[in-house]
C-alpha cells in the first residue's frame, strides 16, 4: 500500500527549465518505479516469471531507449506518460498478461529485447526478416 | 446450387390452375405442386426458354460436319456430334440433369434412374445418361412427367437412406442432399424400418458407412476402370444389394482416395478427416502438389492454421480429376516433426534454440572460414525454383560451383531440356500405342502418369513393355528383362519387341530418373536414343522419348543449372548447405564438416546438422515448381508458417547479407526477374514450354555399359519425402497396404 500511497502523492512535476532539471526528474521517476517493484511483483504474482532486478533493467532499458532526446519539453512529456503507465500498473489497472507481455517478454523493452547498435548498417530486408516472415 | 435455383424457378405452384379446380378428384399426399397432379395436360405449358450457356463450360467439337445431328432440348435446338447421350446433349444445351450413377470419366451404368427426362413420342421417361441422342429428338427436362419421375426416384433412394446428415461427413457437399432439396418431394410416405448394411473395412484411408450407400456403383467402376484393381464389387440382389470387397480384403490401390470424391453420398468418406471439420468452415486454396514430379493440381482446405484435407482440382492436362493417396493424405505430416526455431548444436550434441540473428551469424562466420571449393550446397526434392535460384547465386558468390539437387545424379546433363523432360506430355501419352518403360515403375513413381498409361491401354489396347526389377502393374504388360542387356538387345534390333515398336504409329519410351544415379547413365541413354532412332520415336509431329522425373524440384533444378555431382563434392566438403535435402548420402562427409540444414521437417539430415534454419513447407509459401513434363506451376500459401520459420529464399537472402555477399533481390518479383535471366520458361506459369532443339544435336558418347540390373526408385510408395515420412497416415498405409 505504501507504494500506492506514495504514488497518490505524486503530482506531475512542473516543466523542467533545463536539461539538468529534466535529468533529475528522470532519476526521480526511476527511483520511484524501483521502489514500487516489490508491490508490483506481489500484485501480479510475478515471482515465477521474473525477478526484481530483471524488471529494473527493463525499466532502465526503456529509459535509455530515449537517451538521445535533448529537448526538455519532450522529456517532460515522456516522463508524464511513464508516470501514467506506472500508476496504471501499481493500481492494478492492468492484468498479469499485460505486464508479462510488455515487460517480461515484449519486443520493445522486454527482457528478450535486442536493442542497440547491432542492427545498424543492415538492409531493410534483413530488419524485416528478423521480425517476421510476412513482409 | 444451380440445381436448386433452377428447379425453384420452374416448379412454382400454379395457383390459378389449382383454384380453378375446386374439387380435386384425388388428393395425393406426396405431390409438391398441383401441376404434377395432371402430368399429361401440362405439355402445352412449355414456353420457349432463353438459350442457356453450356453446363460447366461444356464444349463440343464436331470434327466432321456430316456427323452433326440436331436435337431440341426444352425446345431449344442444339447441334451435337453423333454418339453423344441425351444427358450430354442437355449439358451442351445448358441444362444440368440430376444424376448419381453417371460420371463422365467412368463407364455408363444407368442404374440410379435419377436422370430421367421426357422424350417426345417415347412412352416412358428415358434414362438420359444411357440413351443415345438421335436426330430430331425432342428432349424435355422440366416437364411434369420428368419432375414426377425424379420425385419418385428420389423417394425410392431416400427410402433406405439413413437420416444421419447431422453426423455425416458428406453433409454440405452431398449430392443426395442437394438433389433431394431440388428435386425431391417435401414429405415421405415411408413408415417401415430402413435397411442397414454392415460396414466394410477398406483400409486406413477410406471410411465406409454402407447403410448410406445408394448403389450407384461409381466406386466399383472407378476401381475396375481407373484404378485397375478388382477389389470392389456388388454383392447380392434387390434390396439386399451391397458394395463390398468379395473377401475380407483391403482396397490396395494408390488411387483409392478418389472413391471418396466420386461417392455422391456419405457412404465412402475420408477416414483421417472423419468428424474433423465441416466443409463450409474450410478455406480452400488452389495450389499444386509436390510429393511427386507430376505436379497434380490440388485444393488445400484449411481451418485457421491447420490443413484439414487435400482435394484434387480439375486439370485435364495433368491429373484430370484424380490424385494419388500420397498427395491426398500426406497433410498430417505437415503438423508433425516440424522445425519451428533456428537451432544450433551445442558442444554436448544437443540442439539449442537461438534467435535468427545468432544462427545466421554462426552460419556466415563458418562459411568464411572454409575454402570456397569446400562449400557445397544441395537442394532437396521439395525445393521451389526461387529458393534454388537463391541458393545457386549465394554459393556462386561465395566462390563455389558445387550446387546440386538431390536425385539428379552424377553431373546431370542439363544442356538440352528434352533430355530430362516428359516430351510427349502427360495428356499426349494417350495418343501412344506402344510403350517401352525403361527402369521406371510409374505406378510407384508417378501414379497419375500410370493412370494415363492405363487409360491408354484400356482405350486402345496399347502394348506396354517393361525393363526393370519385378514390379506390380495394373494393366497388361510384358516384362522383357531386368537390366541393360535387354535394352541392348532392343537397340540392336534382336528383340521380338522391336517389331511391336516398329509397327506402332506413336511409340513412346519412358526412362526412369533412377537411371541418373547410375555410373553408366550416358551409355544407357545413348542406347535408348539408338532405340528411338531405330523405331522413329522422334518425328516432327511426335516426340516419344521421355524421361520420367521423380521429384518436384528436379526439373526446375536442371533448368536453373544446379548440376554439380553431390556424391563427389560431399567427400571434400567442409561447409555443407542442405536446403531440405534428406535423401543424400552423408556417410562420405568428413567428420569435421559443418552442416547447415534448412528445412521444414526434422528428418534424416537433421541428425548430422550443426545449425537448423526452419523454413516453410509447400502449403505455406509461394513458389514455382516445374513438373515432369516441363509445365511450371505456382503454389499458393494456404496456412501461415509454423513458429519462427521463414520462406526458403528469404533465409538464403538473409544469410547472404550476413555473410557479406548480399544477393540483389528483396522480394519475390525480383527473384523471379533473376530467374527470367536464367530460365525464362519457369515464369510461363501453367503452360508447357516445348523445346525446339532435338536430341539429335546431342554429341555421341561411347561409354562402357555395366550389366547390373536396374534398381527400383521407390521402395515405399507412401514415404518418399520429409513430409510423408512424418505423416502418421502414411505410416499406417505402409504397414497395412504395402505388399510384403
Amino acid at each position: 500500500m505504501s507504494a500506492l500511497a506514495a504514488l497518490k502523492m505524486v503530482k506531475v512535476p512542473p516543466n523542467s527549465a533545463s536539461m539538468e532539471e529534466a535529468r533529475k526528474q528522470t532519476l526521480e521517476f526511476f527511483k520511484m518505479a524501483c521502489r514500487s517493484l516489490p508491490s508490483v511483483m506481489e500484485i501480479y504474482n510475478l515471482d515465477d516469471v521474473v525477478t526484481v532486478s530483471q524488471l529494473r533493467s527493463t525499466i532502465s532499458a526503456q529509459i535509455r531507449k530515449n537517451a538521445h532526446i535533448a529537448n526538455p519539453k519532450v522529456i517532460d512529456l515522456l516522463l508524464f506518460k511513464a508516470t501514467e503507465e506506472l500508476s496504471n500498473i501499481v493500481t492494478h489497472s492492468k492484468q498479469r498478461h499485460h505486464v508479462i507481455g510488455q515487460y517480461v517478454l515484449g519486443h520493445e523493452g522486454g527482457l528478450i529485447q535486442d536493442m542497440g547498435t547491432k542492427d545498424q548498417g543492415i538492409s531493410e530486408f534483413l530488419k524485416q526478416f528478423y521480425t517476421s516472415n510476412y513482409f | 446450387m444451380g440445381f436448386l435455383l433452377r428447379s425453384l424457378r420452374c416448379s412454382k405452384p400454379l395457383f390459378r390452375s389449382y383454384l380453378s379446380h375446386p374439387f380435386p378428384a384425388h388428393f395425393r399426399w406426396i405431390s409438391s405442386s398441383s401441376a404434377l397432379l395432371r402430368p399429361e395436360s401440362s405439355v402445352a405449358l412449355a414456353a420457349d426458354p432463353p438459350p442457356r450457356t453450356p453446363v460447366a463450360g461444356a464444349r463440343v467439337h464436331i470434327p466432321n460436319p456430316d456427323d452433326a445431328i440436331e436435337v431440341f432440348v426444352d425446345g431449344y435446338p442444339v447441334k451435337i456430334p453423333k454418339g453423344l447421350t441425351v444427358l450430354q446433349a442437355c449439358e451442351v444445351a445448358g441444362v444440368d440433369i440430376p444424376r448419381f450413377c453417371y460420371h463422365s470419366r467412368l463407364s455408363i451404368a444407368g442404374n440410379c434412374r435419377m436422370c430421367l427426362v421426357e422424350v417426345e413420342k417415347s412412352p416412358k421417361p428415358v434414362a438420359s445418361c444411357a440413351m443415345p441422342a438421335l436426330p430430331g429428338m425432342k428432349i424435355k427436362t422440366s416437364t411434369p412427367v420428368a419432375k414426377k419421375a425424379r420425385e419418385g426416384v428420389m423417394e425410392f433412394l431416400l427410402m433406405n437412406h439413413p437420416l444421419d446428415c447431422p453426423i455425416c461427413d458428406q453433409g454440405g457437399e452431398c449430392d443426395l442432399q442437394d438433389q433431394s432439396m431440388a428435386f425431391g418431394a417435401d414429405r415421405g410416405r415411408f413408415t417401415e424400418m430402413k435397411r442397414s448394411v454392415v460396414d466394410k473395412n477398406l483400409g486406413p484411408l477410406v471410411k465406409t458407412v454402407m447403410t448410406r450407400c445408394i448403389q450407384c456403383t461409381r466406386c466399383v467402376r472407378f476401381a475396375t476402370e481407373v484404378a485397375g484393381v478388382q477389389d470392389l464389387g456388388m454383392l447380392g440382389r434387390g434390396s439386399g444389394e451391397e458394395i463390398g470387397t468379395y473377401v475380407e480384403k483391403l482396397m490396395t490401390s494408390e488411387l483409392s482416395g478418389n472413391v471418396i470424391d466420386i461417392c455422391p453420398v456419405g457412404a465412402l468418406t475420408s477416414k483421417p478427416f472423419a468428424f474433423k471439420a465441416r466443409n463450409w468452415e474450410l478455406k480452400g486454396t488452389e495450389t499444386i502438389d509436390v510429393t511427386d514430379a507430376v505436379g497434380s493440381n490440388i485444393r488445400i482446405d484449411s481451418r485457421g492454421p491447420e490443413v484439414m484435407r487435400i482435394l484434387p482440382r480439375l486439370n485435364e492436362e495433368i491429373n484430370e480429376e484424380w490424385i494419388s493417396d500420397k498427395t491426398r493424405f500426406c497433410y498430417d505430416g505437415l503438423k508433425r516433426q516440424r522445425l519451428n526455431d533456428p537451432m544450433i548444436r551445442g558442444p554436448d550434441g544437443r540442439f539449442k534454440a537461438v534467435s535468427w540473428r545468432d544462427a545466421l551469424a554462426v552460419v556466415a562466420e563458418v562459411a568464411h572460414q572454409v575454402k570456397p571449393e569446400e562449400i557445397v550446397g544441395i537442394a532437396g526434392q521439395l525445393s521451389d525454383a526461387e529458393s534454388m535460384m537463391a541458393l545457386k547465386d549465394f554459393l556462386n558468390k561465395m566462390g563455389s560451383e558445387n550446387v546440386s539437387c538431390e536425385g539428379n545424379g552424377i553431373s546431370p546433363n542439363a544442356d538440352l531440356r528434352p533430355t530430362y523432360l516428359l516430351n510427349t506430355n502427360i495428356s499426349g501419352l494417350e495418343k501412344a500405342d506402344a510403350f517401352l518403360l525403361v527402369g521406371t515403375q510409374p505406378r510407384l513413381e508417378a501414379p497419375m502418369i500410370n493412370a494415363r498409361i492405363r487409360k491408354t491401354v484400356r482405350a486402345t489396347q496399347a502394348k506396354v513393355a517393361y525393363i526393370g526389377p519385378p514390379s506390380d502393374f495394373n494393366y497388361d504388360h510384358q516384362h522383357l528383362g531386368t537390366g541393360p542387356k535387354t535394352l541392348l538387345d532392343i537397340a540392336e534390333g534382336r528383340h521380338p519387341f522391336c517389331s511391336t515398336l516398329l509397327s506402332a504409329k506413336n511409340p513412346a519410351i519412358i526412362v526412369g530418373a533412377k537411371i541418373f544415379e547410375r555410373k553408366d547413365k550416358d551409355a544407357i541413354f545413348s542406347a535408348v536414343e539408338t532405340i528411338a532412332k531405330l523405331h522413329k520415336v522422334i518425328r516432327a509431329d511426335w516426340n516419344g522419348l521421355n524421361v520420367l522425373l521423380l521429384n518436384a524440384a528436379q526439373a526446375a533444378a536442371l533448368d536453373l543449372g544446379l548440376v554439380s555431382s553431390p556424391s563427389e563434392s560431399i567427400r571434400s566438403a567442409k561447409f555443407l548447405y542442405l536446403m531440405g535435402a534428406d535423401d543424400v548420402n552423408l556417410e562420405k562427409l568428413p567428420d569435421d564438416a559443418f552442416v547447415v540444414y534448412q528445412g521444414h521437417h526434422g528428418d534424416k539430415s537433421v541428425y548430422r546438422a550443426n545449425v537448423i534454419l526452419p523454413s516453410s513447407a509447400f502449403s505455406e509459401k509461394e513458389g514455382t515448381y516445374e513438373n515432369a513434363e516441363g509445365c511450371s506451376q505456382w503454389t499458393v500459401p494456404a496456412v501461415p508458417t509454423v513458429g519462427d520459420a521463414r520462406d526458403d529464399w528469404k533465409i538464403i537472402r538473409a544469410v547472404s547479407e550476413v555473410a557479406g555477399v548480399r544477393l540483389p533481390y528483396d522480394n519475390l518479383e525480383a527473384v523471379r526477374a533473376r530467374i527470367r535471366m536464367v530460365a525464362p520458361n519457369l515464369l510461363h506459369v501453367d503452360e508447357r514450354e516445348s523445346s525446339t532443339v532435338s536430341v539429335d544435336m546431342k554429341p555421341d558418347f561411347q561409354h562402357q555399359m555395366s550389366l547390373e540390373p536396374f534398381e527400383a526408385a521407390v521402395e515405399n510408395f507412401y514415404m518418399t519425402n520429409s513430409i510423408t515420412r512424418a505423416s502418421k497416415i502414411m505410416a499406417q498405409c505402409s504397414s497395412m497396404l504395402l505388399k510384403k
